[in-house]
């Protein structure tokens, strides 16, 4: 017991390390924009995504929904995501359906239960995986260009580009403000059981505490940063059709676009075809 | 001065950005913070709403509850790469919902009484929602689902558990308890800040009316509706019965349509590449 506990704030300690964070989330955000996919065009890219993210819930065949899967897999190789997001979504998707697994025992579930949820859980890869390719391959301005291309409100495309460039500045803020008080702190004893409660408490004390002065100078930064929108007249430019034409004149459709959606539509074809196969057998 | 407090549109555009931030990088924390299991119950800091229900209190709250939404869309969702499409909008409308209603029903910050039953009741409302929806999702997305053993009693009781878990051990320990304690500190010195007239009774928007209560429930149909998309969608794009005679020929054919388009795809980029050259 005492190994475990040692264990597992061992691992949560070093999970809460925001560095390993800040570092995973820039290299999600900033590493990659050389891949196959981060060339794409945005906008042929939301289409593919649109069909991965639907239809995979309309269908209960294993065989097409297998297909679909090894294709976003193929994909978000492809993307080149960082390890921590992929992690996540392994967590992510066989906590929900394993945990329910377990559950459904309970109340007299058999075999017969895995197939259904197999199925719940292909499906949920599948659709996590295309989202996962197409927001994380993304670079985020190319994204939010997109996105706005389809006519999303302004207010979302100009809040990804925002977080995007105010996140690492937002995390080291916020870094500071713990270090400090953890400065001024005296953490209780962790070497019994007791003590580690108390220290783990006493961890999410201090980052609660952290929000105050955060939120202060975070209200000032955004007057800051509004003021400086206003001179600029952003909220008449993000309502001008002119405005947004030249901002989105940058995308360009390439046949590297066509060729990928190409490829894709084939795979999905086969699989049909593997599929029809497999059931007149 | 007993004007309402309502704020210009540069303001509430800051209110917007200064939710959206601070939420944003705390649903990025609890993202990573892993959840541990303590018997069945389950310690996990499942969010930081306290943030956007403090926010909500002071400033206008639509701003607000549209801000955390986006927020946590954005920084979590987005940046991490883990949107799940239609999905994410339960969770959007939940939040809105959750966040506005509390914010309305503070008329004056200086009432803890007030302000932690309000903070309460937002992740109460916001819980319940959820737990709804995910209910819903289960029950669409497995095709026959009463029919599977043991799935319905274990999907309401899995379900139903978290969403008690959720209000009393998140809800108490990182909304109610973080509310009380931020809300006195930051009346009156955030407001400033915004170039704002802090919130008191007479100048507060009002007591819930219908009106909230109504657009809130046409709001969550409207989420219940994207999610239930999905059933109707079974019909619409049946898969099995459209062709089923011809569906190796269809298949075929769109093999070859496949090829096809490759190929001439390949053909006019090699053209262009020379015309370039």
């Amino acid at each position: 017991m005492e190994k475990v506990m040692r264990k597992l704030s061992d691992s949560i300690l070093d999970k809460i390390s925001i560095d390993f964070f800040r570092n995973q989330v820039l290299k999600n955000a900033y590493g990659n924009d050389d891949t196959f996919i981060a060339k794409l065009d945005p906008r042929m890219l939301l289409i593919w995504y649109v069909f991965f993210a639907l239809v995979p819930w309309f269908v209960s065949d294993i065989v097409f929904l297998l297909g679909c899967f090894l294709l976003v897999f193929i994909t978000t190789i492809m993307a080149k995501v960082a390890g921590l997001v992929l992690f996540l979504f392994g967590l992510g998707v066989f906590s929900q359906t394993g945990y329910l697994f377990i559950v459904s025992l309970l109340f007299g579930g058999n075999i017969e239960t895995v197939e259904p949820l197999l199925i719940l859980t292909l499906k949920v890869a599948t659709v996590s995986l295309a989202s996962v390719t197409v927001f994380s391959g993304l670079d985020p301005d190319r994204l939010s260009d997109g996105l706005m291309w389809y006519g999303c409100p302004e207010r979302l495309a100009f809040s990804i580009s925002y977080a995007y460039r105010m996140l690492p500045m937002l995390m080291e803020e916020f870094q500071n403000i713990l270090l400090s008080y953890r400065l001024r702190g005296n953490a209780p004893d962790s070497t019994t059981l007791f003590g580690k409660v108390k220290y783990l408490i006493y961890q999410i004390q201090v980052i609660i505490h952290s929000f105050y002065p955060l939120m202060l100078n975070t209200a000032k930064r955004s007057r800051t940063t509004v003021e400086a929108l206003e001179l600029k007249g952003y909220r008449y430019a993000a309502v001008n059709k002119e405005v947004k034409k030249m901002k989105l004149s940058a995308l360009k459709v390439t046949y590297q676009d066509f060729l990928f959606l190409a490829v894709s539509f084939l795979w999905m074809a086969v699989v049909i075809l593997i599929d029809t196969v497999i059931f007149s057998i | 001065m007993e004007r309402k407090q309502t704020a210009t549109q540069s303001q509430k555009l800051m209110v917007f950005i200064l939710t959206m931030s601070l939420y944003g990088l705390a649903t990025l924390f609890t993202e990573l913070i892993p959840k541990f299991q303590i018997g069945i119950v389950e310690f996990s800091v499942e969010y930081f709403l306290f943030i956007p229900l403090v926010l909500a209190m002071l400033f206008d709250p639509i701003s607000v509850a549209l801000g955390a939404a986006t927020g946590e869309l954005v920084f979590s969702e987005i940046m991490l790469g883990q949107f799940g499409g239609l999905g994410e909008l339960e969770k959007f409308v939940t939040v809105t919902i959750g966040v506005y209603i509390a914010g309305r029903l503070v008329r004056n910050p200086k009432n803890q009484k007030l302000v932690g039953i309000a903070a309460i009741s937002g992740v109460i409302i916001q819980q319940f929602l959820g737990m709804v929806v995910d209910i819903l999702k289960v029950q669409v997305a497995v095709q026959d689902f009463e029919s599977v053993p043991g799935l319905p009693e274990s999907v309401f009781v899995t379900e139903g558990f978290s969403f008690l878990n959720d209000v009393l051990f998140s809800g108490i320990l990182f909304c109610l308890l973080p509310t009380l304690f931020l809300v006195p500190k930051l009346y009156g010195k955030i407001e400033p800040l915004l170039g704002m007239q802090p919130r008191t009774e007479k100048t507060a928007l009002g007591a819930i009316n219908l009106k909230v209560i109504v657009s809130s429930l046409i709001a969550f149909a409207f989420a219940i509706l994207a999610e239930m998309l999905a059933e109707s969608g079974l019909s619409l794009i049946d898969w099995e019965a459209g062709w089923a005679e011809s569906k190796m020929a269809f298949a075929v054919g769109m093999i070859i349509a496949g090829i096809l388009a490759i190929m001439i795809i390949m053909v006019m980029k090699k053209k262009s590449e020379e015309v370039h050259s």
